[in-house]
């Protein structure tokens, strides 16, 4: 395949409508190609323009309600409503609502979901702008983890993975679903991680959950305490790796926030330690 | 219409509302003629409905936005019956920045401004793929469904639209 028929195929890419087999070709050659890699990044930085930058449109209350009005009034003209068989179009209707809450509100769950997934990649894209990536650039947890102090309402758990391939690079404010979250940065090779985090909902714990999103995984867990989205560019093997070091040490952390008789000086209670055993053991 | 029919229109099309008005809000530019496109079209789908049944794998969302289309295209005409499609001037606004880095113009705070002239202004054709494809997010074979024209065509729209846009914005 020549270069120029790449270029052309980067657009169903990211679409995600280039067949497997073209979509795997087309991987490889811009993992070797900079200028097809360049044609994506500017592809990418479009869309999360647009996502950020182009609006879309509610329908007015008052048109909706027209035009149920005008479907119901040609109800009504109905001749066909039969009165011997009244209660069949009415139990129809009752099940055909249900089924039509249930998928509105599905699909409401959904929008929210895609909503924030869009937010958390076009952050991603963003920060990989120049000068976007970090507020305070360390690669040293005791400078970055006091850096959020009075710059958030909780204090994210920070962790260096340097020794496992995960540098931590530093960390910034960030804006997702309408709040300031952490996002703190770590690097592989020369990928970039970001980690965003916020104070979990007091709702189920969960994940991880793994998605894809035009050439980016994402993946997101919930724990008793924070709401976990990891977003990067890295292979998806390397990513679930890093996330489990990161669960791993979060959870090793989180307990001491629910022992109160922790003690800083002497060390973690025995029920603690037993706790972490139990979690992080073989 | 049945009371059967009558829930099916209503659990099958009017979630598609909003979709239907973010496409007629960018087809017409404006939130009057939007409104009066999308009653009309959902007047002519309550018409047809009985005839539709999803074949040929249309989705109901195609299908009304399809509709929505048409309606809107036509209102346009209407309108102002000698406007030809404004085509962007490409060698009028290809001027750009040499040096900026094209991503970070793209976030500048004046892009807001600058993506939604430069949507404005591209012909019809290519304004409607990108907003069912990047505010809707119909796959290529739905906007086909929409447009009336192959999934190649689509594809080459799209592309074209969007090497619009960046020219626009750097």
């Amino acid at each position: 395949m020549t270069h120029s028929s790449f270029e052309a195929q980067v657009d169903a890419y990211l679409d995600g409508e280039l067949a497997a087999v073209d979509a795997r070709e087309l991987e490889a050659h811009l993992a070797q190609c900079p200028e097809c890699t360049r044609f994506r990044d500017g592809r990418l930085a479009l869309r999360a323009a647009i996502a950020t930058h182009v609006p879309t449109f509610q329908a007015p209350p008052a048109l909706r309600e027209r035009i149920r009005a005008a479907a119901q009034g040609r109800g009504r003209g109905s001749r066909r409503f039969a009165v011997r068989n009244w209660w069949r179009p009415l139990a129809l209707a009752a099940s055909l609502a249900v089924v039509a809450l249930g998928s509105w509100s599905l699909a409401v769950q959904r929008a929210a979901g895609d909503r924030l997934t869009d937010e958390l990649f076009a952050s991603h894209i963003r920060s990989l702008m120049p000068g976007h990536l970090t507020d305070v650039v360390s690669s040293d947890q005791h400078t970055v983890k006091p850096w959020f102090n009075g710059r958030l309402d909780f204090s994210p758990p920070v962790f260096d993975f340097a020794g496992r391939g995960y540098p931590l690079l530093g960390g910034r404010l960030d804006y997702v679903d309408g709040r300031t979250v952490a996002a703190l940065v770590y690097g592989r090779r020369q990928h970039v991680i970001n980690v965003f985090l916020w104070p979990a909902a007091h709702g189920p714990t969960g994940g991880p959950n793994t998605r894809d999103r035009q050439g980016y995984h994402m993946t997101h867990w919930t724990t008793a305490d924070y709401t976990y989205w990891v977003v990067s560019d890295l292979g998806l093997g390397e990513l679930q790796d890093f996330a489990q070091l990161l669960r791993q040490a979060d959870s090793n952390v989180q307990p001491v926030t629910a022992y109160p008789g922790y003690d800083r000086d002497r060390g973690p209670a025995t029920d603690f330690a037993l706790r972490v055993h139990l979690e992080v053991g073989p | 219409m049945e009371s059967s029919e009558l829930a099916r229109f209503e659990a099958v099309v009017l979630p598609h509302l909003d979709a239907a008005y973010t496409l007629a809000r960018y087809l017409t530019r404006n939130a009057h003629d939007a409104e009066d496109v999308v009653q009309d079209a959902c007047l002519r789908a309550l018409k047809y409905f009985d005839g539709f049944r999803g074949e040929e794998g249309t989705s109901a969302r195609a299908w009304l936005l399809a509709i929505v289309r048409n309606n809107a295209l036509s209102s346009v005409r209407r309108r102002s019956p000698d406007a030809v499609a404004l085509e962007f001037d490409e060698l009028q606004h290809s001027g750009g920045v040499a040096d900026e880095h094209p991503e970070a113009a793209l976030l500048r705070s004046d892009a807001k401004e600058t993506l939604a002239r430069a949507l404005d202004r591209l012909a019809p054709e290519f304004r409607e793929v990108i907003v069912l494809r990047e505010l809707e997010g119909l796959s290529y074979k739905e906007i086909s469904d929409v447009a009336g024209v192959p999934v190649g065509t689509v594809m080459s729209r799209l592309s074209r639209a969007r090497a619009r846009l960046r020219e626009a914005l750097t």
